[in-house]
């Protein structure tokens, strides 16, 4: 299963264009586009457009990075602009 | 509880602590609360709407960045000034987007916009257009962010104004610097603008006054077919005017010009007058009518001075029995004519003394010799016609010396002295210490030259005494080519 080709989802919850917002989109641009590449796709959902998607993943906080799978979940709440923890957040045991 | 439900609780326990240390430090800027089941999202210290249409009131190009650089929001005036659209600036840099000037200067503001407000001036290139900006920055807190909000103000009118005032004043640093006599004019033709040297030439304040009234300039080589207020025209419809001579008959001193006129054109607009530089020719006419004369003079020379080898050539054939002897007298006395030639054009042909001659004529014989010769009194100027003569004169009685002379012997010496008498002056050639002297069976051309060479005048000539202790001249130099 771990040979799969196919890039894993994050999924960055926003409220429309607030400054922490705005840096946490650009922040996990740049860390997909870098440390990580190759093994994300980024999907951005605005919950100041679509409310009732907080509830999936039970988001209080914004912004939140989601990433569901591999199992277990993990949450990073911030702007994202300390890569150090993000690495360290999205870093599955045994891979 | 399976282990499973222990893992979960404990992870979901984190995921809270998480959050709430999230919420606490700041790391996030707005919430979702769930009321009756409904989700809604509120923003931490008010939303960004409030501050996106405030800015996109102002009149000045006005950006907020977070505390790292990166642009929260410009308004629509910025997006335009930096020449982006407002949807790719968002979360980008400056160094990302802008010209490298504007870059440069974000960079530098902002650790000084941290302490307070900060301005800089900026310049770059739009679309091939130099424009200028005024950048301000002022620290800002945006919710839970720290940043800064930064204007950009338009200043490249004002940039451009003073850079006009100033090439203004340093064209007028330049018209008034010029040696020439400069004027401007509008497009009819009314004088605007006159250096010193202009109204110094035409006497008095020109401006406002009619060029061709002013300074009424008379063109000879135009046969009458152009007058100075056609030249203001012919420069105004686009043409331009170089070099034509003028005759300026009511100038208080110079009277002839060298004119040149151009269109005056400011920036790319239309012709708005013309530039009128008149160079003072004066001293040009003089010179060339100097040239002209000393052109005439040097033909009538060279004349006389062929007609004088000539002359040489045939009496030296006339005495001399071999050719080897005419050759060496020959060569002696056009060398002799060549040596006062050479002082002459040394001395522009004036200025030359009697000394210079004779000292210029003995020199070959001379050279190691010192003590022989006493050379005294002769320090008068005289006229080239006098000089070329006594220079033949001396060459002929330095030769005669050497051949049988007080020259031709060891201890035999010379003098050579100035005297002046009534109505002339007497240089007299005085040999002793020679072998005696007995006057010459026939009369050769040598003696013919030194006679007769200062006869061009009443005044002038030579007599030669042969006396037993030696030979004596006494030439006669005529007193009009003589001056102190």
């Amino acid at each position: 299963m771990n040979d799969t080709p196919q890039p894993r989802k994050l999924t960055l919850y926003v409220a429309g264009q607030t400054p922490k917002s705005i840096a946490a989109i650009a922040n996990l641009k740049a860390i997909v586009a870098g440390p990580l590449a190759g093994q994300y796709e980024i999907e951005v959902i605005d919950l100041r457009q679509n409310p009732k998607l907080a509830k999936e993943h039970s988001i209080v906080a914004i912004p939140t990075l989601v990433r569901e799978l591999p199992v277990p979940i993990r949450k990073v709440i911030g702007d994202l602009s300390d890569v150090e923890k993000v690495l360290v957040a999205l870093k599955v045991q045994g891979e | 509880m399976n282990l499973d439900e222990v893992a979960e609780l404990r992870r979901r326990l984190a995921e809270a602590e998480e959050t709430l240390r999230a919420i606490r430090d700041g790391d996030v800027d707005a919430l979702v609360v769930e009321q009756q089941n409904v989700s809604q999202v509120f923003d931490i210290g008010g939303g960004a709407e409030a501050y996106h249409v405030f800015m996109e009131a102002m009149h000045v190009g006005a950006a907020a960045i977070d505390g790292t650089g990166r642009i929260l929001y410009a308004n629509a005036r910025l997006t335009s000034v930096l020449g982006f659209t407002q949807n790719s600036v968002q979360g980008s840099r400056f160094t990302d987007i802008a010209p490298e000037e504007v870059a440069a200067a974000v960079e530098r503001i902002m650790p000084r916009a941290a302490l307070g407000v900060a301005s800089e001036e900026v310049g770059f290139d739009r679309l091939g257009e130099q424009v200028h900006y005024i950048l301000t920055a002022t620290p800002l807190r945006l919710s839970t962010t720290h940043g800064f909000a930064i204007t950009f103000t338009d200043v490249s009118e004002r940039v451009r104004a003073e850079a006009a005032e100033q090439s203004e004043r340093a064209a007028h640093a330049v018209i008034a610097s010029a040696n020439e006599a400069v004027v401007v004019c509008d497009r009819e033709g009314v004088i605007t603008h006159a250096n010193a040297a202009a109204e110094l030439s035409f006497g008095g304040d020109l401006l406002g006054l009619p060029f061709a009234d002013a300074i009424p300039l008379i063109f000879p080589d135009a046969t009458g077919l152009l007058q100075a207020e056609d030249i203001v025209r012919m420069v105004v419809d686009g043409a331009s005017v170089q070099g034509v001579e003028a005759h300026a008959p009511k100038a208080p001193k110079v009277k002839d010009y060298l004119v040149s006129a151009a269109p005056l054109q400011v920036g790319h607009d239309m012709i708005n007058g013309c530039v009128i530089t008149m160079v003072d020719l004066s001293q040009r006419k003089a010179a060339e009518k100097q040239q002209l004369l000393m052109m005439r003079e040097l033909d009538h020379r060279v004349k006389n001075t062929l007609a004088l080898v000539l002359s040489i050539a045939s009496r030296t054939l006339h005495h001399e029995d071999t050719l080897e002897g005419f050759q060496q007298a020959f060569t002696g006395r056009i060398h002799a004519l060549a040596a006062t030639h050479s002082l002459l054009a040394e001395n522009s042909w004036t200025n030359l003394t009697i000394g210079d001659v004779v000292r210029s004529e003995l020199a070959p014989y001379t050279a190691g010799a010192a003590g022989r010769f006493t050379i005294q009194d002769l320090g008068k100027s005289l006229a080239p016609r006098a000089a070329i003569a006594l220079g033949l004169v001396i060459h002929e009685l330095a030769t005669n010396a050497t051949k049988y002379g007080s020259l031709s012997v060891p201890g035999g010496k010379l003098s050579v002295r100035g005297r002046a008498e009534e109505e002339r002056f007497i240089v007299e050639w005085r040999e002793s210490g020679g072998p005696p002297v007995t006057p010459p069976t026939h009369r050769g051309f040598g003696q013919t030259v030194i006679t007769r060479s200062l006869q061009y005048t009443p005044s002038g000539g030579a007599e030669v005494d042969f006396a037993p202790e030696g030979l004596v001249c006494r030439i006669s130099l005529p007193l009009e080519d003589l001056h102190e």
